[in-house]
């Protein structure tokens, strides 16, 4: 009997790592087969585009996710950086979005150094930083929504949401940030310090890498991230609002967790990510072809997470479940 | 304990006064925050202290109270639960279905939608704790996750519409005053010392204790860990669905938007009240402290005419702080 489910648990370990894209594949048959529209070149292209800034904010906090943390400000980072944006293009330009990634980086280090240096748990402290984030956000916009001007934006941005050949250029940025969020994972001392700190912090410690620096960078590039996938959203959308970006936290946490990223970290990484955020994308539009509207989603995807989390948890880094 | 370990440490020079000194500052600073406070905002503007605007910062503390009360436990517990939103969005929006489907007013058998409100908010818990339990999920990560099936439930039932009640003997919580202050804050009150009693004086408070204090004691002790922890998040539940109907009561209307903010809100309040979030220090009172501070913050930034959204970003800072003051960083080898 225990050699029968001790074989058992070696064949789901050793399936686990593939099941994301298997899922993603079915899940786009099954669609396919519903509605065979759905697997034109033109609808998976547009698909792929408008789920570009969720990616982003997925990518970040799959950083956070990676060593065993989590980042619940990405979405409030994302809704300030829509207003930053806006405010900033009127008196700099182009340079307001050098301005966004800064301040979403000080605010993930910030994060960062709250959970290393004075110990509080990153699922509050990163609360706590989203709160200061939404108060920016709130200040900044005087609690309305703002529009960029038209010729100002056209001038800084355009470039971020044109289309050359069939190809959306959100698409170009999502595979620039992947391809450098990939090289920093796994091509990078860096990325090997990540990996040792999620699979185990104390032997981190112990082999003598200054764990709380690489954790606060974590923190600020999930920050960073987080205000890039603003940002676009701004130029998408040419306005910003403090509360315009409400409704990505979810959604971008299930990318992480259903790509294979389990929440005790340690494997998984940015291609897991990748196919996570397409299988969240696929969800979202099957739901249109099979008309469960879109008040549904909500409670579908609360879910597909907690699904997502049971069956991907490395419970053996886990002693006492909290 | 804390005293104890810091006399035992080679950092801190030897004396012992100098922990117990730290041990009683962090003790009772929630409560010298507190009185800092409406000293501060009484010297920028005298107004703050009468009656009327404690009234005020009474009735918006009530559902923020409950609410906080019922997360306490859970912390107690060394877990925590974010699913406050959620559950009391659907705890409000159903028990205004079944109180209109009852009559509409206290008078008759709608006064039912009460208790079906409080069993909604227990058996929200209950799945809650099912699943951090039995699936063994770290409970920040199945609340919140519970927290946004709730929202998209409540969203579904309601279609997004407002349910209006309108009942007088209801919306007597909000309008018939005694002493000054609206029947609500009385039940609140009433409330605390149920809660308090729960904690104190029932097996099922000091359970909450002794897991929080240290779990594998509790296990070894023979004590049923997941069966209290499950308790735990039933009671949270059942006091959510209080403060979904003081948050009704209060404005009238039961929607899915009833719940929002009630996360961030009870979460500051009881870490700035002074319970731990690892679990086993603290309580009932250290939450309403909690509470009126983040509440005399709110009211007084308002009176003083400072603009109110502030508020959350000095919230932020306070939880900040006040995590750090409480946690004993020698016990701690790292966190996540």
């Amino acid at each position: 009997m225990a050699t029968i489910t001790k074989s058992a648990n070696l064949v789901w370990e050793k399936t686990k790592p593939h099941l994301p894209w298997v899922t993603l594949i079915t899940l786009v048959i099954i669609v396919g087969i519903a509605d065979a529209n759905f697997l034109k070149p033109q609808n998976m292209i547009s698909l792929a585009a408008d789920v570009v800034p969720l990616f982003i904010m997925a990518m970040g906090i799959t950083f956070a996710i990676y060593i065993g943390g989590i980042d619940l400000s990405a979405q409030s980072i994302a809704n300030m950086t829509t207003v930053i944006a806006t405010v900033a293009l009127a008196m700099f330009g182009i340079g307001a979005a050098f301005i966004c990634i800064l301040t979403g980086a000080a605010l993930g280090a910030v994060s960062g150094f709250v959970t290393t240096r004075l110990y509080v748990p990153s699922f509050v402290s990163t609360i706590a930083v989203g709160g200061v984030a939404y108060s920016v956000g709130q200040w900044l916009s005087g609690q309305r929504a703002l529009y960029m001007d038209a010729a100002l934006r056209e001038n800084a941005f355009a470039w971020m949401v044109g289309n050359t050949a069939g190809l959306p250029h959100e698409l170009v940025i999502g595979g620039t940030l992947l391809f450098i969020a990939w090289f920093l994972m796994t091509r990078t001392s860096f990325g090997r310090a990540l990996k040792a700190i999620g699979a185990g912090e104390l032997a981190a410690v112990a082999s003598g890498l200054n764990v709380d620096r690489i954790k606060v960078i974590a923190f600020a590039l999930s920050g960073a991230f987080a205000a890039i996938a603003g940002l676009l959203f701004a130029v998408k959308l040419s306005g910003g609002s403090p509360t315009i970006a409400n409704g990505f936290l979810l959604p971008a946490i299930v990318a992480v967790l259903v790509g294979g990223t389990p929440l005790t970290g340690g494997v998984g990484g940015m291609i897991n990510t990748l196919i996570g955020t397409l299988i969240v994308a696929v969800i979202r539009s099957s739901m249109l072809y099979f008309e469960i509207d879109a008040t549904k989603q909500q409670m579908v995807f609360g879910i597909i997470l907690i699904i997502a989390i049971a069956a991907t948890i490395d419970r053996s880094k886990l002693r006492i479940v909290k | 304990m804390v005293a104890v370990r810091t006399t035992n440490s080679p950092t801190l020079p030897d004396n012992p006064r100098h922990g117990i000194v730290l041990e009683a500052l962090v003790k009772w600073a929630p409560l010298l925050v507190l009185l800092v406070l409406i000293a501060f905002f009484a010297l920028m503007e005298p107004r703050f202290l009468s009656i009327r605007n404690f009234a005020r910062i009474g009735i918006s503390s009530s559902p923020a109270l409950m609410v906080a009360i019922g997360v306490t436990f859970v912390i107690l517990m060394g877990s925590i639960d974010l699913s406050m939103e959620g559950t009391v969005s659907v705890s409000a929006v159903l028990f205004a279905f079944a109180f209109l489907a009852l009559g509409g007013t206290l008078a008759s058998l709608a006064w039912l939608a009460l208790p079906v409100a409080l069993i909604v908010g227990a058996i929200i818990g209950f799945i809650n704790g099912l699943i951090h339990i039995r699936l063994r999920i770290p409970s920040f990560m199945a609340s919140l996750a519970m927290g946004f099936v709730g929202t998209g439930f409540a969203l579904l039932i309601t279609g997004g519409d407002r349910i209006r009640i309108e009942d007088e003997l209801f919306r007597s919580l909000l309008t018939v005053r005694w002493f000054n202050f609206p029947i609500m804050c009385y039940v609140a009150m009433a409330l605390v010392l149920v809660a308090w009693f729960i904690q104190s004086r029932t097996k099922l408070g000091r359970n909450f204790y002794a897991v929080g204090g240290g779990e594998e004691l509790a296990h070894a002790s023979g004590l049923n860990v997941g069966r209290v922890r499950i308790m735990g998040f039933m009671l949270a539940g059942a006091f959510y669905a209080v403060g979904a109907l003081l948050a009704v009561g209060r404005i009238g209307i039961a929607e899915t938007a009833t719940g929002n903010n009630f996360m961030f809100v009870s979460i500051t309040s009881v870490v700035v009240g002074g319970t731990a979030l690892w679990g086993g220090i603290g309580g009932i009172w250290n939450t309403v402290v909690g509470v009126l501070i983040v509440n005399v913050i709110n009211n007084g930034m308002v009176v003083i005419g400072l603009p109110g959204f502030i508020q959350d970003g000095v919230l932020g800072l306070l939880v900040i702080v006040a995590v750090f003051l409480s946690t004993d960083r020698k016990s701690v080898s790292f966190v996540k």
